[in-house]
């Protein structure tokens, strides 16, 4: 066979940019094939076509024989392709050891366990990774990770490995045994074909056959000799810039201008044994420098290893653990805003305002700066024309090439005019043409106008451009010169070679020994049927989501202290129990009779007596103040005239601005005054006429408790919101996390998916439903008069809606807050307002009550009032039980029709 | 000083842009403070109205008919007729909140003077409406026999009650929940935005930018709290004025001005309290978890659903410490209704300062660690 993938006419736009622009290539099979170009160009986006983890737009792809646009096709597929995706780790679990993780991606292709340990122990043998079985993913270096996601990629002996600027931000050595180890495999595994994107060009030369790509075209294709002998360059990097399409009059290449010696002159930044830890973590460890004025000083290292802590510790963002660091001579102290405007600082990741246009940020920058008024514009426009940013000057940043923004970036840093340029990596996936731009830019700063500049990168042609460089390593400074002193000192040829000695030099102990000789073709195992298979993939979920979940303690405390905190708070918090009600009297008769009337009040436990009050404005300022909630006023002659039989007329005054306590108040107190005059009747002999009594029976709660209702329907609320955030949360931040490509690329399917991230949350709720029944009747005594295995079942079906809903609403949302906010929204009012919380559901008005009847909540809460007050048991909630069991359903057929298995 | 101030001032500008370039964000502040408004104070209310009723007749006298003629609208929903097993039944599936129960002979007893009873059956499961719907329930049952048996005689009561209801003359309900319906927006959008707002420059990495900067950390946070809070007190005024005193009628007795400086503190104490939150938070999704509980439960337990009274005193106190939001229940109740002036509410907004200068200071102090 001649071809891996094919791709035929094909375009692929991110709204109206198009990512790839009618492509046509076919990729030959069997061989290391290589993807060059820089961030940005498209490479991304095709190797996501034919891993089929985005849904192609226009134009045919077919991969090992087989149409992508084909569901089918792919699903079989699924389990013949290993896509690593762009990003360091990115498609692993940080939190999961090394073992756990292999064994995750084992079970995604339904391997059994004998033959997943098997397959672990050859590959982590292999690439070294043994001895380090149970570290967790997130606490390996650069290099590891890296080995770690081949694993991970290789572990079911795919077909065609596809890789994403694997080694993008690791250290050349760790850069240099993965090649190595890449080729070892190849060896072994003969027949595997590997499709391999990256933006280092001096990578490119081992390929065995190459893509240049730009703007979203196949530029040229061949062999790296074919290539260079096309263009006539030495290198690749060469040959690449020279075939891109070019303005007129652009300058090409830079050179360096020596530094003027300047001597006795105070340096611009001196740091003497800067330590920073974090925790138990060291990430700068005893570093010190020095750095004269208009000197270009690079920091080369990896991913991780302290460069931009040691940084921010200079620009005084983070305070050092141990050690101090002076600008031009003065110690640099927090808070001192005006070593501030001495420092321009551009940091990793792009941190402009995207609400702002261009102008818009420039303009706030000079003004924070405290630019003179009258030199702003000026300055502003002096900015723009310098960095050539005036045609985009009203244009928002997101919408603009990364080149352009982090010359941006750059402007805004030097817009005060600083004398110290702090820059983090200000190059990282920037187009080599553009790269070389900016650095022009930064030359004639420092020679221009003897601007110091501190800058770190991991590009090796960019440290050679530095007057000085040092390598890190480890939070550790291994060596400080000038690029020729470095690599003479090491014997090296090139500066590449002198760090790798340099790193040798550090770390032989710390990772062990790969032995591709474990390695074999085949391992023997029995293939599971489809069933089993199935079970696997729901299983590797399953087991993943409960491991992550265990070790995250945001999440956990959330899921199990959250319930109980709001039960509690709104047990107790949460009554309808109107007691205790202030009340106050002015008594103007002193009759035997007033006296009376006041102790009817006073006795009971509804009403607290409070001083009296002696005239109405008093009154007007108390209720006022919301001191008092009763008023009563007895007139004088109220004892005489009710002893003639004059009918008296006693004032009643009720706070109504909170309806719901005064009505009840005054229930309450017309109940007293009917009694009294009762009482009185019957005293005096004037029998009433009435012989009607109409007596109210409380039914269920015969004490009349509010928790007693409460507590019951409240299990209901927490039920629905807590089980639902937690549920939300899970899939949505795999989209964040990018772990989501372990679903795109596998063969997993929706269901299995969905159903096996939330089994865990399941499991939490029902769990919390026993603890939350618990506290209900042990800590808020209410009674449970019907069957509590009736109750349970219901529960637990119940909470399987509830995180099925949780899981709905992240099927749609991307992001983890968005997907919070929208669960918590959706879910409150109507659990709250409709379900019969406080409103009994057959009081609402239709539409409410078919509001409330639409979600689960209204459909548990007669269960949950059933079974503890009225002694309900199976047969009467199993129709209720089936509807929330037909909720389950739908959420689950919602979701699996909203989730996306590929991207657009 | 000035200079200070200058940042303060750009700052907030910078703010206000950003909440006005996120359309979602607008568009759940508008729906929130205009329909949102409308629609729950309707439905969340705790007011006696349409009430759902049976009544189970074993007399069929022209008394018991009467009887049922007057349970209606606007408190009781028109009753149904149902035998006593059909009552118990459908009073267990909680279809009915209060069941009458006429019993056998009740007109012909009354007629001779001899005792007689009438039962009503309420499902106390529905605490908030069992209660004072029984007791209205009395009231028009007695009302209603003893003027049907000595028509056109006046009540022959031994005292004369003069009930006034202060503030809220008929006690409707929407003028409460409207007001506290406000309340719980103003908490919710407080929180999340202004908390969000510090999340996010930390995730975009613009606040390393902006702290290298000439610009002291007190600058940063005054200028989300007065850039949300703004948005949020105008959004709220507003909708007092147009959607509750306008659209929906609700009087307002006291001094607008005044209730706009107590919004204005507690608008400030709600933005500190989300920075706070913020603060202890690495990602949306962690400040997302630790917000919704404190949302419910500063909402729930504000006294604007059910009375702080109410509460045990040790969670009174404990909400009176932690929470701004009872004492902006209280001073807005004591504001908008009672007409209450500054003298009667400086305990409460002093409280709420006090609240949000400790949150502010807490902030401050963690302001550097934020960033490792």
């Amino acid at each position: 066979m001649g071809y891996v993938a094919r791709l035929n006419a094909v375009s692929h736009r991110y709204k109206a940019v198009f990512a790839l622009d009618d492509v046509t290539l076919d990729i030959p099979a069997g061989k290391v094939v290589g993807l060059i170009g820089p961030d940005g160009v498209g490479k991304s986006t095709l190797l996501g076509l034919i891993a089929g983890v985005r849904k192609a737009q226009a134009g045919e792809v077919t991969v090992l024989g087989h149409n992508m646009c084909d569901a089918s096709a792919r699903s079989t597929l699924g389990a013949r392709i290993a896509y690593m995706p762009q990003g360091l780790g990115k498609n692993l679990y940080p939190t999961l050891s090394v073992r756990e993780n292999l064994d995750f991606f084992g079970r995604l292709f339904g391997q059994k366990q004998a033959e997943r340990r098997e397959r672990i122990a050859m590959l982590t043998e292999a690439t070294g990774l043994g001895p380090f079985l149970d570290r967790p993913a997130g606490k390996l270096s650069g290099g590891m990770k890296q080995k770690l996601g081949l694993c991970a990629a290789l572990i079911h002996d795919p077909d065609l490995l596809i890789l994403d600027e694997p080694t993008t931000g690791v250290d050349p050595l760790s850069r240099r045994q993965f090649w190595e180890l890449i080729d070892r495999i190849r060896a072994k595994l003969t027949g595997m074909s590997v499709l391999v994107a990256t933006a280092y060009m001096e990578e490119a030369e081992r390929f065995e056959w190459l893509a240049a790509m730009n703007d979203g075209k196949v530029i040229a294709t061949g062999t790296p000799e074919e290539i260079r002998a096309q263009t006539g360059k030495a290198t690749l990097e060469e040959a690449f810039i020279e075939m891109l399409p070019k303005e007129e009059g652009e300058e090409v290449g830079v050179t360096l201008r020596p530094l003027p010696k300047k001597d006795g002159a105070m340096p611009a930044i001196e740091a003497f044994e800067l330590v920073k830890r974090f925790g138990d973590f060291t990430a700068v460890d005893h570093v010190s420098f020095t750095i004269p004025e208009g000197e270009i000083f690079g920091f080369l290292g990896s991913n991780g290893c302290g460069k931009s802590t040691t940084m921010k510790m200079l620009t005084g963002l983070l305070q050092p653990t141990e050690g101090r660091s002076k600008l031009f001579g003065a110690e640099l102290e927090n808070g001192d805003m005006a070593a501030r405007q001495d420092i321009g600082y551009m940091s990793q990741a792009f941190s402009l305002y995207a609400e702002l246009t261009v102008r818009q940020n420039l303009e706030l920058h000079a003004k924070l700066y405290h630019i003179p008024p009258e030199r702003r514009a000026e300055r502003v426009r002096e900015v723009l024309d310098e960095f050539e940013l005036t045609e985009v000057a009203a244009s928002m940043p997101d919408g603009l090439p990364l080149g352009i923004r982090q010359r941006l970036q750059l402007a805004v840093a030097t817009i005060h005019e600083p004398r110290i340029l702090i820059l983090d990596e200000p190059t990282s996936g920037v187009d080599p043409l553009a790269r070389d731009a900016f650095w022009r830019k930064l030359i004639s700063l420092s020679r221009d106008e003897g601007v110091t500049i501190f800058i770190s990168t991991h590009f090796m042609n960019e440290a050679e451009r530095c007057d000085r460089i040092s390598l890190m390593h480890a939070g550790r400074v291994l060596d400080v010169g000038t690029p020729e002193e470095l690599t003479e000192r090491r014997g090296a040829q090139t500066l590449e070679e002198a760090f790798i000695a340099a790193l040798e030099g550090e770390t032989q102990a710390d990772e062990g020994a790969a032995d591709t000789d474990a390695l074999k073709n085949d391992v023997e195992a029995v293939a599971p049927n489809a069933v089993q298979r199935a079970m696997s993939r729901l299983w590797a979920y399953t087991s993943r989501e409960t491991l992550e979940l265990i070790r995250d303690p945001i999440r956990m405390f959330f899921a199990l202290a959250g319930p109980i905190i709001l039960l509690i708070t709104m047990g107790f918090g949460i009554s309808f129990d109107v007691d205790k009600l202030s009340f106050a009297v002015n008594d103007m008769d002193h009759t035997p009779e007033s006296r009376r009337l006041i102790e009817a009040f006073s006795s009971i436990p509804q009403f607290d007596q409070k001083d009296d009050f002696t005239s109405l404005d008093a009154l007007d300022q108390r209720m006022e103040r919301g001191n008092l909630t009763v008023a009563l006023e007895i007139p004088d002659g109220f004892g005489k005239a009710l002893h003639q039989g004059s009918a008296p007329e006693i004032s009643l005054w009720i706070d109504g601005s909170m309806p719901f306590r005064g009505e009840t108040a005054e229930g309450y107190a017309l109940g007293l005054l009917r009694q009294f005059a009762d009482d009185l009747a019957t005293e005096t002999g004037t029998e009433s006429s009435d012989s009607l009594s109409i007596t109210t029976r409380y039914l269920y709660n015969q004490a009349f408790k509010s928790a007693h209702a409460m507590v019951p329907s409240m299990l209901m609320l927490i039920l629905m919101l807590i089980p639902a955030i937690m549920s939300a949360i899970s899939v949505v931040r795999e989209k964040e996390t990018g772990t989501i490509a372990n679903f795109r690329a596998t063969p997993v399917r929706k269901v299995e998916f969905l159903v096996g991230k939330q089994i865990p949350y399941i499991i939490i709720a029902w769990f919390n439903f026993w603890v939350l029944a618990g506290l209900g009747l042990w800590v808020f005594g209410v009674p449970l008069h019907g069957s509590l295995p009736a109750l349970g079942l219901a529960a637990l079906f119940y909470v399987i809606a509830t995180t099925g809903f949780g899981q709905f609403m992240s099927s749609f949302t991307r992001t983890q807050v968005s997907a919070v906010f929208a669960t918590a929204v959706l879910s409150i009012i109507p659990t709250v307002n409709f379900s019969g919380l406080i409103t009994p559901v057959s009081t609402l008005a239709p539409m409410g009550r078919i509001v409330g009847l639409s979600f689960p909540g209204a459909w548990f809460q007669p269960i949950s009032i059933g079974t503890f007050l009225k002694g309900f048991g199976f047969g009467d909630v199993a129709i209720n039980i089936l509807v929330i069991a037909g909720f389950c359903l739908i959420y689950l057929t919602l979701s699996v029709l909203a989730l996306r298995k590929q991207e657009a | 000083m000035l200079k200070s101030l200058a940042n303060i001032l750009l700052l907030t500008v910078k703010e206000l842009r950003a909440i006005r370039g996120d359309l979602v964000m607008v568009a759940l502040i508008l729906y929130v403070f205009s329909a949102a408004v409308w629609l729950v104070s309707d439905a969340g209310s705790t007011e006696v109205k349409d009430l759902s009723v049976a009544v189970v007749d074993e007399d069929h006298s022209p008394l018991s008919a009467r009887i049922i003629d007057e349970i209606r609208a606007p408190l009781f929903a028109t009753p149904v007729l149902l035998s006593p097993a059909e009552a118990a039944e459908a009073q267990t599936n909680g279809d009915y909140v209060l069941v009458v129960s006429l019993p056998p002979d009740l007109e012909r007893d009354l007629r001779r003077g001899d005792e007689a009873e009438i039962q009503i059956l309420a499902d106390a499961t529905a605490v908030a409406f069992a209660g004072n719907g029984s007791s209205f329930m009395t009231q028009l049952l007695a009302e209603t026999v003893s003027d049907y048996l000595t028509p056109g005689v006046a009540s022959d009561d031994l005292v004369n009650v003069v009930l006034r209801s202060r503030f809220n003359p008929n006690m409707t309900a929407r003028w409460f929940t409207s007001v506290m319906q406000l309340m719980n927006n103003v908490t919710m959008l407080m929180l999340i935005l202004s908390g969000a707002s510090l999340i996010r420059e930390r995730e975009r990495g613009t606040i390393e930018h902006v702290l290298v900067m000439p610009v002291r950390p007190h600058e940063i946070v005054l200028s989300k709290i007065f850039a949300t809070g703004g948005v949020i007190l105008f959004a709220s005024v507003f909708s007092l004025v147009v959607v509750v005193q306008w659209a929906m009628g609700v009087p307002i007795a006291g001094s607008l001005a005044l209730y706009v400086l107590g919004a204005a503190i507690y608008v400030v104490s709600v933005a500190s309290l989300g920075l706070m939150l913020a603060s202890f938070t690495h990602n949306m999704g962690q400040f997302g978890l630790l917000t919704i509980p404190v949302i419910v439960i500063m909402i729930l337990l504000s006294g604007g659903i059910t009375p702080l009274e109410s509460m045990p005193d040790w969670l009174q106190l404990v909400m009176r410490t932690i929470s701004p939001s009872p004492h902006f229940v209280s001073f807005a109740q004591s504001v908008l209704y009672r007409g209450a002036g500054l003298d009667l509410v400086i305990g409460q907004l002093a409280a709420m300062m006090a609240m949000s200068i400790v949150a502010l200071s807490m902030v401050l102090a963690r302001f550097r660690k934020i960033l490792s």
